[in-house]
């Protein structure tokens, strides 16, 4: 059984290339339809889009370097209660993938209807850097020019930076998923290594009679030295993140431009709840409060509950942060939402030795009781 | 004086005094507890760890259902429960009548501290210049003849300590609210008469007493004492018999005659000593040696305050529960054998575990008397125990145990102590007691040395305390170490047979409460029963089991002895719905105390409490805690109508039951109350009097307040109407004797067998060790539960399907005829025993000379064994036990042996029994068997689990059994006509029916129960009990313990109408909710899951314990908890932070 085929490119390029892999697993992989980013029409940027018609996936462009959302919640969405035996395949970023996992885990969304295809994640950029790349000419083709850039080692890939988590992310292979595209080390004139992860994955890459790959040359080395380079660049984030951060005082400074928009939370694909706390009636104040509050204190900047809001969040959900930095996106003012995330993480996330969207069969970290946890802050070690 | 009337009096409350109350008191009986210490939890107020959680754990004992009913907070601290009415310092005096009607009369100590004034700010404490050893950490530290008996009980008031006090008056002068009464002032009504013929006593006498405020009239003769007499009240009489004027008999006689309760104290002589004796039982007091000594002043102030001070009671009650517990052996009594007192370093394991406790005097630190850490311990076993010359021919059964936790303990506190245990026997043998210890000796090192220590002598020499002891190699081995620690054994509580003549019960040979054989919770006295150690040493689980079977017996004793009493129900309260409307505060201070008044400004705190905006009046009242403050309180409250009511005081617990009635008077849900301790932070020492102080005690009230703004009314939830029948599974010793006890008390029993007949294992007994007709017993409590007509019984009938919660299950049951048939019923007990093994080792099975212990036993009772004929018979313990699969002992193997032995040599006296062991598990009084056996002549050979004896067999299926003999120093083989092996016991098929009634079982395949010490005989699944070998392996008598241990938790549900929850359970908001999950794996008790169809999150609010977790996992506060919504928890961390009383960092 062939556990790594190819899906050979011709001079029409990678994406097309991809495309046709698409068409292929509709075709023969089983599935009912595919989620994929896809160019909308007439025109505009790249969006997840959930596709039947084996026609309508010539517009789909899963290696653009568009990240306009997180899809995560978009899958879960598909997946979430779903008996009617249709599946669907979703190609996915690893930071989406893990993310999806979490949401899993959360019974927000299940595996058992959705094939999973991980790209080799070369990065994305922000969604307002996109807007000025992506746009002009033809689309498919700024794509093939983005790559192209990023296998030659550019640091600003098209003239621009990609975005900042994708510059410190340490996880750029997509380890959950099915079938993985290893663009990470290919030769993108030639073909791109297709990796069966899952015995699920295997299975449908049989189905699909692509011709077999030696392997994935050059991948693994590859993908090295991206990881290498990326953790340097986010140890040195953390470092001065948590410097800026250090206090109290820091912290609010840090976070002087939020206006209490939660599109962070809107954006973010593991805050999971229905209705987030901030907009349920336990922030409902009476006048009398916002008045007793500056009676007391002198002065009270409005709206109240800014650091609250951003500390809470972190309670909530800095052990289930996969670091996709939509965060960041989302913001309107810059605020660096997605280095205060991390670097928190980083720590709540060793503290119980919890990767988020490693697998769906990791629990959860507060979901566990461990009696011999924490010893040092429960005073005796029993 | 009216007596008050109680279903049962339980003396003692300690563990099993307060679990037998608690099992009354759950079941709706009233129950009136005391103890003769000034606090309760008895032995164990001074433990903090108990194995195998090596934590203290007693408080998962409170009950988990009617939760509000009583408190629930840790158990060492306090205790109240709205049908016990406790009473401590207080003893038994006189027990008269009959079961179902006793009359009780208990004197109660005074502590001359009034409970209403103390604060317990300890400025008492700091100024009495009395320094005696500290009971409560085992003379370890120094108290003051005014101290706190233990330091963490609730309420905890100063007790005077009349024996040490030298009467200074300091602690009078210091105490800031006039709590220490010494009835000074009363003095001048207590009148002495002292007719003393000597001149000379009397001039001592009216000096002595000259300063000590007692009027005293000093007569010379008979004649001038009975004109004393005649002239006023009297309260005491010294009459000297010396007296020759007038007969003193006539004296003491007259004064009697006027004055009822007048004290006749007699001064006799050595020649008229006799005749002293013979006028107390006349009706003086007591006589005091002539001449009277200086001492008398002191004499006399003690028998003064006790007169006035004590206070009897007198309560009509249906039965008595004994639970009078132990004391530790104390080995001073053996002089310095073990180095008391002449070895430093030699300490009770009693004194180790105030060591070990972090608010122990040494903070939790090991340490030698020089102050160093001690890290090579050695821990003796049986001081005090197994030891007829000191009159213990038993074994305590609880200090192998605690010496192997000690040992682990040791290891925690210290990770390079070296823990050492040199023991006979380690008697591990109850429920995975041996897998602790296994886990003791393999990954904490500890260290077992087979050898008793008979003594320690001293050696200037040695830098610590040198034990010498041989080894089995025969060599003298000699260690010095830092520590030893006696691990003293069980002795009977001191004053046992004063207690025992008061309760009219018989004492056994040792001094425990005698037993009548298989009814262990019976005395001798009818309606008289014992819990937990009281007749024979017990550990907790085991003492926790004999106080459930006690207060079975004292709940049954009641329902059939007592006559019927028109019980009102207290009418359901009515509460006004005040939700729609602002809240109206009113703000009571007690401001009694000096303490508040004299450090806080009061009106300032009240002004400043009159700006909350929910606060519409503050009153200051007097002694909320008294009834005429109380009643202020509730006068302001009928006046002003308010929809909130906040309490400052001390002691918020106390209020519990006040509210609650004051609640029902004006109309209010408690829910809507709340008192704020605003005393602790005034106590002395704590903060100066001033501005910070004062936002101090604002700041809590402010809390509370803000808290309270925010509170909702808080229903009953979880209310299920209760079906009044038990199923019991099994019908052995252990399901018949629970289908029994609970049809006495008129509930209605189904009881399922899967066998053709009744009686279970225990049918198969022939004789007991120490006597008793087993059979005998089995046929007719078979014929017994046949015939009751609460009880019906399905043989071959096997459990099928069963479903629901504790108070009403479904159970369908498969019958030998007909179709299955559909029960249903409240509670359950499962009581399905187990089976002896059948060995695959020794020959069993392939040479008829090999029998296991049940069968040697039935063929010496049907007499087809021809003892004269044989030549010898060998025994081996532990087969197939003891080890993986099955590591655990099986406590019956040893005595069948012991029984088997003695039976053996009863008939064949010199016939040669080897007994092969690893450790002899005669454990409690069966170790006279052993004692006996040995003496007799019955030889033990010990064999370690890496060597077993090694069989051969002969020609003639002689076995021939080779092992090597420690004592021997080398291979002894014997060959003998009969080889009897000990098997133990395994449970029976219990994976279908812990599937079917979703119950977990152990690794050994018993099932498991809630909590292995605190919850013996409960499931985590309420409303289902396991009692019998289904726990464990046990014998007869104690599975009838545990088995009518098992009925009173069923009765304790059966006994209502219903079944509640408690106020305070978790609810889910589904509007909210995005069905993670994380909830659900959250709750330890298992009340919630995600149900599917409905797509939404359930609770079960009997489970529910209101422990909050749920909602703090719950991201956006769909899980929310009664009372401690978001909102009332953010404002009052708003009011807690909002007055800052020391500057803090101004943030940006």
């Amino acid at each position: 059984m062939a556990t790594i085929a190819r899906i050979d490119i011709d001079e029409t390029g990678p994406v097309r290339a991809v495309q046709g892999f698409l068409k292929t697993l509709l075709a023969r992989g089983g599935v009912d339809a595919v989620l994929t980013p896809a160019h909308l029409v007439p025109a505009g940027t790249v969006m997840p889009t959930l596709i039947s018609d084996p026609e309508a996936l010539e517009r789909a462009d899963p290696l653009s370097p568009a990240f306009p959302l997180n899809a995560a919640r978009l899958v879960s969405r598909l997946t979430r209660g779903s008996t009617s035996g249709r599946h669907v395949a979703a190609v996915l970023r690893p930071c989406e993938i893990r993310a999806f996992i979490e949401l899993v885990k959360l019974n927000q969304g299940g595996l058992d209807n959705v094939l999973l295809i991980g790209l080799d994640c070369p990065g994305a950029m922000t969604n307002a850097d996109f807007r000025v790349f992506g746009l002009e000419g033809d689309p498919l083709e700024r794509t093939r020019e983005f790559l192209r850039a990023v296998a030659g080692g550019e640091s600003r890939p098209g003239g621009r930076s990609l975005a900042g988590a994708c510059r410190v992310c340490e996880h750029p292979a997509p380890e959950g998923a099915d079938l993985i595209l290893g663009l990470h080390g290919a030769d993108l004139d030639r073909a791109i290594p297709v990796l069966g992860n899952t015995a699920r994955g295997e299975g449908v890459l049989t189905r699909l009679g692509l011709p077999d790959a030696p392997g994935a040359p050059g991948r693994r080395e590859a993908l090295d030295a991206l990881t290498a380079r990326n953790t340097a660049a986010r140890d040195a984030m953390f470092e001065a993140t948590a410097a800026r951060t250090a206090s109290l005082a820091g912290l609010a400074e840090y976070l002087s431009g939020c206006v209490n928009c939660y599109n962070c939370r809107v954006a973010c694909p593991v805050c999971y709840c229905k209705e987030c706390v901030f907009l349920t009636d336990v922030f409902d104040y009476k006048p009398d409060q916002y008045l007793g509050w500056a009676r007391k204190r002198g002065a009270i900047k409005l709206p109240a509950d800014t650091v609250f809001f951003h500390l809470t969040r972190l309670a909530h959900m800095s052990t289930a942060c996969v670091g996709c930095g939509q965060c960041s996106n989302a913001c309107p003012n810059d605020v660096p939402v997605m280095e205060l995330f991390r670097t928190v993480a980083e720590r709540t996330q060793g503290a119980f030795g919890y990767q988020p969207g490693r697998s769906p069969d990791e629990a959860p970290p507060m979901t566990v009781f461990r009696e011999d946890e924490f010893s040092e802050m429960t005073g005796e070690a029993h | 004086m009216k007596r008050k009337h109680y279903a049962a009096l339980v003396v003692g409350a300690g563990i099993a005094g307060i679990r037998s109350a608690l099992d009354l008191a759950e079941s709706g009986l009233k129950v009136a507890l005391i103890d003769r210490r000034p606090n309760i939890g008895g032995v164990l107020a001074q433990l903090d760890h108990q194995f195998p959680t090596d934590a203290c754990g007693m408080c998962k004992m409170l009950p988990l259902t009617s939760r509000d009913s009583s408190s629930q907070f840790c158990m060492r601290k306090g205790l109240f429960h709205k049908n016990i009415d406790i009473l401590l310092h207080t003893e038994l005096a006189a027990l008269e009548g009959d079961p179902g009607k006793f009359r009780a009369s208990l004197r109660q100590r005074s502590t001359f501290v009034d409970a209403t004034r103390c604060i317990s700010c300890g400025e008492c404490a700091r100024v009495c210049p009395v320094h005696v050893p500290n009971e409560f950490d085992s003379g370890l530290s120094t108290r003051g003849a005014i101290y706190l008996p233990v330091p963490h009980a609730i309420p905890n008031h100063y007790v005077v300590d009349l024996d040490r006090c030298t009467r200074c008056w300091s602690c009078f002068e210091a105490c800031p609210t006039d709590a220490i009464d010494f009835k000074y002032a009363e003095r001048k009504d207590f009148r002495v008469v002292a007719a003393l013929p000597d001149a000379a006593a009397r001039t001592d006498l009216g000096a002595w007493l000259a300063d000590q405020n007692f009027p005293l009239v000093l007569a010379e003769d008979g004649a001038a004492a009975l004109r004393a007499l005649e002239e006023e009240r009297t309260a005491l009489l010294l009459l000297d018999l010396a007296v020759a004027d007038v007969d003193p008999e006539k004296v003491m006689r007259r004064g009697l005659e006027l004055y009822p309760d007048l004290d006749v104290i007699l001064v006799a002589g050595p020649g008229d000593q006799d005749r002293a004796e013979a006028l107390i039982q006349a009706g003086a007091r007591q006589w005091l040696a002539r001449p009277l000594e200086r001492t008398v002043v002191r004499w006399l102030d003690h028998h003064y305050i006790r007169t006035v001070s004590d206070v009897t009671h007198e309560l009509e009650v249906g039965a008595v529960v004994l639970a009078c517990g132990f004391d530790c052996y104390d080995p001073a009594q053996a002089g310095q054998l073990w180095g008391r007192g002449v070895v430093p370093g030699v300490v009770t394991a009693l004194e180790f575990e105030r060591m070990c406790s972090g608010t122990g005097p040494t903070g939790g630190r090991l340490v030698r008397p020089d102050g160093r850490p001690a890290r090579n311990l050695a821990w003796l076993q049986c001081v005090g125990s197994r030891d007829p010359a000191r009159g213990a021919d038993y074994c305590s059964g609880i200090c192998c145990m605690f010496a192997i936790k000690e040992a682990r303990l040791a290891r925690q506190a210290d990770p390079e102590a070296q823990a050492t245990i040199f023991a006979m026997d380690v008697r591990t043998y109850g429920k995975d007691f041996q897998r602790y210890r296994d886990e003791a000796e393999s990954r904490d090192g500890v260290r077992f040395v087979r050898t008793r220590i008979h003594s320690i002598e001293p050696d200037p020499e040695a830098d610590g305390v040198p034990i010498t002891w041989m080894d089995d190699d025969g060599t003298l081995r000699r260690e010095v170490f830092d520590l030893a620690v006696l691990a003293t054994g069980a002795r009977p509580p001191e004053g046992s047979d004063r207690l025992a003549e008061a309760a009219g019960i018989a004492l056994d040979a040792n001094g425990f409460a005698a037993a009548p054989p298989l009814q262990p919770a019976r005395t001798s006295r009818l309606g008289v029963y014992a819990a937990g150690a009281f007749n024979e040493p017990r550990d907790i689980a085991e003492s926790v089991i004999q106080a459930g079977a006690a207060a079975l017996n004292a709940a049954r004793t009641f329902k059939v002895h007592s006559p019927p009493r028109e019980e009102q129900a207290a009418p359901a309260p009515e509460y006004r719905d005040v939700t729609r409307e602002a809240p109206r505060m009113l703000v009571v201070l007690c401001d009694s105390c000096p303490t508040l008044r004299t450090r806080v400004d009061m009106p300032s705190l009240a002004a400043r409490l009159g700006g909350l905006s929910s606060v519409v009046r503050v009153e200051c009242v007097q002694g909320a805690c008294s009834a005429p403050g109380w009643q202020a309180v509730g006068a302001l409250a009928e006046e002003l109508r308010p929809n909130r009511i906040l309490i400052g005081a001390c002691m918020p617990y106390a209020y519990v039951p006040r509210l609650r009635e004051l609640g029902a008077q004006i109309g209010l849900d408690p829910a809507f109350m709340d008192v704020a301790d605003i005393y602790t932070p005034t106590f002395p020492g704590t903060a100066t009097p001033g501005t910070a102080l004062e936002t101090e005690v604002y700041t809590a009230l402010a809390m509370a307040a803000v808290k309270l703004a925010g509170a909702e009314p808080s229903p009953v939830l979880g209310r299920l109407p209760v079906t009044p029948r038990a199923l019991v599974v099994g019908g052995g010793l252990a399901g018949m004797t629970a289908a029994m006890a609970l049809a006495d008390m008129g509930h209605d029993v189904c009881l399922s067998e899967k066998a053709p007949r009744l009686g279970g294992m225990a049918a198969a007994h022939h004789t007991l060790l120490g006597g008793g007709d087993p059979r005998r017993v089995m046929e007719d409590l078979a014929e017994q539960v046949m015939r009751h007509p609460n009880i019906k019984v399905f043989t071959q009938s096997r459990i099928m399907l069963s479903m629901g919660r504790a108070g009403r299950f479904m159970t369908a049951l498969a019958t030998a005829e007909g179709p299955a048939i559909t029960v249903e019923h409240g509670a359950t007990i499962i009581a399905t025993g187990g089976r002896e093994v059948v060995p695959d080792s020794y020959g069993y099975r392939v040479h008829k000379t090999v029998l296991r212990q049940s069968e040697l036993e039935a063929r010496l009772a049907d007499g087809s064994l021809d003892t004269g004929a044989l030549g010898g018979v060998a025994m081996i313990q532990c087969v197939e036990s003891r080890e993986e699969p099955r590591n655990y002992c099986s406590r019956v193997c040893c005595a069948a042996a012991l029984k088997n032995a003695l039976t053996l040599k009863e008939r064949n006296r010199d016939l040669p029994v080897y007994v092969f062991y690893r450790d002899i598990m005669s454990y409690g009084f069966s170790e006279r068997f052993y004692t006996e056996a040995r003496g007799r002549g019955v030889l033990f050979i010990r064999y370690s689990p890496a060597d077993k004896p090694r069989v051969s067999f002969g020609q003639d299926h002689r076995p021939t059994i080779a092992a090597f003999d420690p004592v021997l120093g080398r291979e002894l083989r014997v060959t003998v006509d009969l080889l009897a092996l000990s098997v133990g016991l395994e449970p029976g098929d219990n994976e279908d029916l812990a599937e079917v009634f979703s119950l977990p079982t152990g690794p050994d395949g018993f099932f498991r129960e809630a909590e292995s010490k605190w919850r013996p005989v409960e499931f985590l699944r309420q409303g289902i009990f396991v009692c019998g070998v289904a726990h464990s392996p046990r014998n007869m008598s104690e599975t009838i313990a545990s088995a009518e241990a098992a009925a009173q938790k069923a009765a304790r549900i059966l006994a209502h109408k219903d079944v509640v929850g408690g106020r305070v359970t978790a609810q889910v908001r589904h509007s909210l909710c995005s069905l993670c999950g994380r909830c659900v794996s959250a709750c330890a008790y298992g009340a919630r899951r995600i149900d599917l169809e409905r797509g939404r999150v359930e609770i079960d609010e009997l489970l529910c314990q209101g422990c909050g977790s749920c909602a703090a996992v719950c991201p956006n506060s769909a899980g929310v908890l009664t009372g401690f919504k978001d909102e009332q928890v953010l404002s009052v961390i708003d009011a807690a932070l909002a007055e800052p009383t020391q500057p803090t960092e101004a943030t940006p």
